[in-house]
This record gives structure tokens, C-alpha cells and sequence, in this order.
């Protein structure tokens, strides 16, 4: 009987280790390592948000190719701008906001740039295409 | 210089002056965070890609939000803000459209600190209501700086708490906006 207690006991405090570690506290997703859904290139990218097709790049991890136009540089975090069109907020296109551990690399490139990154797609807020946690890969 | 000179060089300078007063302030880096103190959970999360448009001549004031920048602690929380809550691939923007509505005791070229009133419409997860709230605009040489917070209640949103943890997540949620704006060059 107590053989029967203990193991239960014991079951017990792994699967609320389990939840506590594994669900709970679950590590947010490490997108540098995630395998892209979609591979395109930022032109495709804007043209399918711009004309009502975008959707189906929510939520999703991005592999683009383009032309970078320049980036805003605010305290440690750097946002690549790919400029496609003009309107009520300025500049309009896709905005990459870049993983810390990319700036130096990003800023030793003279602009305008061809290059390729992989990030988590925001969406799409009526001016800009948004991805986020995006790296460099070449 | 004749009449006619005159008159086409004070017509230019009118021009020219008016052309600055009606310059717009804009930010696509705007922080909204958003916090709420229930018995059973403390939730808490930010965006700091908010886009922002102020009119500094007739008050307008637009905010663009997607709900799928909302950073929060716990991966956890996250995901169920995204999948149960707002429904983010459902209603991916959340929208502000208002007024400043004494931009005229705002002077956009004398640096200081100025009270606003600001009111409008609020759109989250496919529900608009209306919103008003008072905040502050920090005039400065760069730009202005505008501070707001308010409180929204979910269910004016539409946005439901699963019965197994009502009465345990709070009904009401703390906005707090902080936006630096910039004169959008042309």
C-alpha cells in the first residue's frame, strides 16, 4: 500500500513539474532556429498585404529577399526598412525589427543592400508589413 | 518693388507659414503596454511598434496596433492573448481614431508640457467604442512626447474570459500609451 502512495505521490509532483516547466513556463519561440514557412521576396511579400492576400503569412516564419532602403536605428533595437510606397505615415513597405546580436553586422553594410533575413510576421497594419526577431542571413 | 511684388511675397510667406503649422507628427516605434491585476493572475504585456498620426492643426490622432507584436512574459500567456482572447488572426489590428480635441492650446513650437484632451473611437477584436481620456504632450526640439492612460472593460470587446478562470482574471484592463512623435518629413 504505501509502494502504491509513494508511487502516485511521486507521479504526481513530475507532472506538475512537467506543467510548471514544459506549459507554464514554457520558453517563447526561438525563431533564428525555426524553419521558414514561406520563402520570398519583399516585393511578393508587399504586393500580396497590399492587394487583400496577405493573410495567409500571419503568425507565420518568413524567409525574404530584397532590397533593404535604410533602417531606423531606436536604443539597441534596429528595424530594417524595405520602402515601397508613400502615405498618411510616411514611408509605407515592410519593417524587419532585427535581433540585437545582428547590429554591428547590419550597420558595416552600405545601403542600399541586397539581402536575405528570416523573422516572425506580424502581420500587415494597413502601412507596413511587420516582422519580428528577424536574423541576417546574408 | 511694386504692388504686385509685395503682394505675391506676402502671399508666399502665408503660404510657407501655414504649411508649417500644419505639419504632421508621426512614430511607427509607439509603446502600449497594457496591465491587469486579477485575484488569480497578474498580466502584463507591451508592443513598442505602435503606429501613430497627429495632425498638430486639427487634432486628428490615429493609432495602428497589431495585436500579434504583444510581448508578454510567459510564451503561455501569449499564445492564449493570441488564440483565445483577441483572436489575432481574426482581427489582427486594433485601431484608434480620434481628436485632439484642444489642440489649439498646444503650441507645437514652444517647447513645454501641455494637458490633453483626447476622444475617439476604439476598435479591438471587431468591436468599436468610444474612448476618452485625458494625457500630456511634452513639446520638445526633436518632436512631441504624449503620455496617456485609460482603463477598457473586455466585455465592451466582445472579448471573453473562460469560465474556468472568471471572477480570477480582472474585467478591466490598464492602457498606458507612450508615444514620441516626429515631424514627418517630405
Amino acid at each position: 500500500m504505501k509502494k502504491i502512495i509513494l508511487s502516485i505521490l511521486i507521479l504526481g509532483i513530475l507532472g506538475a513539474l512537467y506543467v510548471w516547466f514544459f506549459i507554464y513556463n514554457k520558453p517563447h519561440t526561438d525563431y533564428e532556429k525555426s524553419k521558414p514557412d514561406f520563402e520570398l521576396t519583399t516585393t511578393a511579400l508587399y504586393n500580396d498585404y497590399a492587394s487583400g492576400k496577405g493573410d495567409i503569412y500571419n503568425g507565420k516564419v518568413l524567409k525574404l529577399s530584397g532590397k533593404l532602403s535604410k533602417t531606423d536605428d531606436a536604443d539597441t533595437l534596429i528595424t530594417l526598412v524595405f520602402v515601397f510606397n508613400e502615405g498618411m505615415f510616411g514611408d509605407e513597405g515592410i519593417r524587419c525589427t532585427l535581433l540585437p546580436k545582428y547590429n554591428s553586422q547590419i550597420r558595416n553594410i552600405p545601403l542600399p543592400a541586397s539581402i536575405t533575413l528570416k523573422g516572425f510576421c506580424a502581420g500587415y497594419n494597413g502601412t507596413d508589413v511587420v516582422l519580428e526577431q528577424c536574423s541576417l542571413l546574408k | 518693388m511694386n504692388l504686385k511684388r509685395i503682394l505675391i511675397v506676402t502671399a508666399g510667406i502665408l503660404f510657407l507659414s501655414l504649411g508649417v503649422q500644419a505639419q504632421r507628427y508621426i512614430t511607427k516605434s509607439g509603446k502600449i503596454t497594457f496591465y491587469s491585476d486579477g485575484p488569480l493572475e497578474k498580466i502584463e504585456a507591451v508592443n513598442n511598434k505602435v503606429n501613430a498620426a497627429l495632425d498638430s492643426q486639427n487634432g486628428m490622432f490615429v493609432f495602428k496596433v497589431l495585436m500579434k507584436s504583444f510581448v508578454f512574459e510567459k510564451a503561455l500567456m501569449q499564445e492564449h492573448f493570441n488564440e483565445n482572447y483577441v483572436e489575432s488572426d481574426k482581427y489582427p489590428v486594433a485601431t484608434f481614431k480620434g481628436k485632439v480635441s484642444n489642440i489649439n492650446e498646444v503650441d507645437c513650437a514652444t517647447p513645454g508640457t501641455y494637458k490633453v484632451d483626447v476622444s475617439g473611437q476604439l476598435s479591438i477584436h471587431g468591436q468599436t467604442h468610444p474612448v476618452q481620456t485625458t494625457g500630456t504632450f511634452t513639446v520638445y526640439e526633436g518632436g512631441v512626447k504624449g503620455n496617456s492612460q485609460f482603463t477598457i472593460k473586455l466585455a465592451d470587446y466582445d472579448i471573453e474570459i473562460p469560465s474556468i478562470v472568471a471572477g480570477k482574471i480582472a474585467e478591466e484592463i490598464l492602457i498606458t500609451v507612450n508615444i514620441d512623435l516626429k515631424p514627418l518629413k517630405k
